[in-house]
């Protein structure tokens, strides 16, 4: 779900009530509580909690890092919704007619004190598809010699999915984990994918087999909720297709791709290396034709 | 093959949503700009239809066999197949059948797109660099013209359908 940049110039509705659902563990008792604040101007759901906080309630308890949507420890389900608290202005979830506003902790996971949840179980699933490079030769992976070449094209298909900051939406929107708590989740899966794509990776046969199981890409049924929730447009559901088609091909013995080689040892500092044009340049990209042509470069209207 | 070791098990976790609130999830979340979650609810709903239907539907064509053995209201064998198919005729089950033709018209076609999306990775765009205003891939690719054809064919179909079972 993209950031909402013309909410921001919104004015909200003067005063906001905001109920949160809340959990005591020592008494194992969930209750709402209603919070009536002063909104202003810019005013994100994070900054409303935390004004409630500071000057009505200290013992609410909620998770929170970096305020700019890079961390991805303040997600939380605003009016039913999981959603990122520091992107989420005001404006979006409350207007003059309603000025009423819900918070909960994120679905899907355990709850540890009212908005805090417990990402243990998310963060195994995620161990557990070997989120990192597997190379056949294990001496060479352990003390390596040289970098391993990767075109802009083959970079692509895993750029998307570093982008991913472990935030939790997907997880908590996803309907399928609701019904199967040991389904790995779109997290995961896509995770598995980004190494799947990799070309400096050689590990595919053992991420297949792991994500080959009953709680496995089989289980995800396309509500692609994962893809309309992410605040970094990761897209999972459509990592998760992509996933099990490729899956698809390789029980049937027909998948293959390049792996890439060593190229030599790292550059010295200072060192610049040569590289040929198509390593450079994006497929499409045409060189005299951009001498040629100006480049107009539209930005997104302020 | 079991998961990686190390992970623990969910039924542990203190505070996990019970089976009414992970019954309710697709229900419950709201999310924008997602009609294939619509489509995932109404496939299992028809699914379902579709299920109830075929159970009754075998009962019912075995009934002259089956009510040989346990004779039901007294009748047995073809009486009683008439019996039902009087009972058939009616109203009520005239409706029904609307609602199971409405099942089938929707779950064949949508099965088809997630046949094609799932097992064959076609129509869910392929990976790139996400640029504003950060639209996932999936949403722009051609599933999503598939679903509104969905959509369409079977609001249609199901029209025509409720034409030929009405009149």
């Amino acid at each position: 779900m993209a950031m909402d940049v013309e909410a921001a110039r919104r004015v909200p509705p003067k005063q906001v009530i905001v109920r949160v659902r809340r959990y005591d563990p020592e008494a194992k008792r969930m209750w709402w509580q209603e919070y009536k604040i002063e909104a202003h101007r810019g005013m994100t759901v994070l900054d409303a909690l935390l004004k409630i906080k500071e000057e009505q309630d200290h013992t609410l308890v909620l998770r929170y890092s970096c305020r700019q949507g890079i961390c991805g420890s303040c997600g939380m389900t605003i009016n039913g919704t999981p959603r990122l608290a520091c992107q989420t202005q005001l404006t979006e979830v409350v207007s003059e007619a309603n000025p009423v506003m819900t918070v909960e902790p994120l679905y899907n996971f355990p709850v540890i004190r009212d908005l805090m949840t417990d990402f243990m179980d998310f963060f195994n699933k995620h161990r557990s598809v070997k989120p990192y490079l597997i190379r056949k030769d294990k001496e060479e992976q352990e003390s390596p010699k040289g970098q391993y070449d990767m075109y802009p094209d083959e970079y692509l298909q895993t750029y998307q999915y570093t982008n991913c900051i472990y935030c939790g939406l997907c997880y908590a929107a996803c309907p399928v984990v609701a019904a199967d708590p040991q389904f790995l989740g779109p997290q995961a899966l896509m995770y598995a994918l980004r190494f799947v794509n990799d070309v400096r990776d050689e590990g595919w046969g053992e991420r297949f087999l792991i994500v080959d199981t009953e709680h496995g890409c089989h289980r995800c049924h396309f509500a692609a909720s994962c893809s309309a929730v992410c605040p970094k447009a990761v897209d999972p559901a459509g990592a998760i297709q992509a996933l099990r088609s490729k899956l698809f091909r390789y029980r049937l013995g027909l998948y293959k791709r390049r792996v890439s080689k060593v190229v030599g040892p790292p550059p010295e500092k200072g060192e610049r290396i040569q590289l040929p044009p198509e390593a450079t340049l994006l497929p499409g990209v045409d060189l005299k034709k951009l001498e040629e042509e100006p480049v107009v470069i539209k930005l997104p209207e302020e | 093959m079991t998961l990686a070791e190390g992970r623990r098990d969910p039924e542990e976790l203190p505070n996990r949503p019970g089976f009414w609130r992970s019954s309710l999830n697709p229900w419950t979340v709201r999310t924008r700009d997602n009609p294939e979650r619509v489509a995932f609810v109404l496939h299992r709903v028809t699914g379902f239809i579709i299920l109830a239907f075929l159970l009754a539907h075998i009962i019912e064509t075995d009934s002259p066999v089956w009510s040989q053995y346990f004779p039901y209201s007294g009748l047995s064998g073809w009486a009683l197949w008439n019996h039902i198919m009087a009972i058939e005729s009616g109203l009520a089950f005239r409706i029904g059948e609307f609602i199971v033709a409405g099942a089938v018209l929707f779950h064949a076609p949508n099965g088809v797109r997630l046949l094609l999306a799932e097992f064959f990775g076609v129509g869910v765009g392929r990976p790139g660099d996400p640029r504003p205003p950060y639209v996932p891939g999936t949403f722009r690719a051609a599933q999503r013209q598939w679903l509104y054809a969905v959509f369409v064919v079977w609001i249609v179909l199901w029209l025509i359908a409720g034409v030929i079972i009405f009149s």
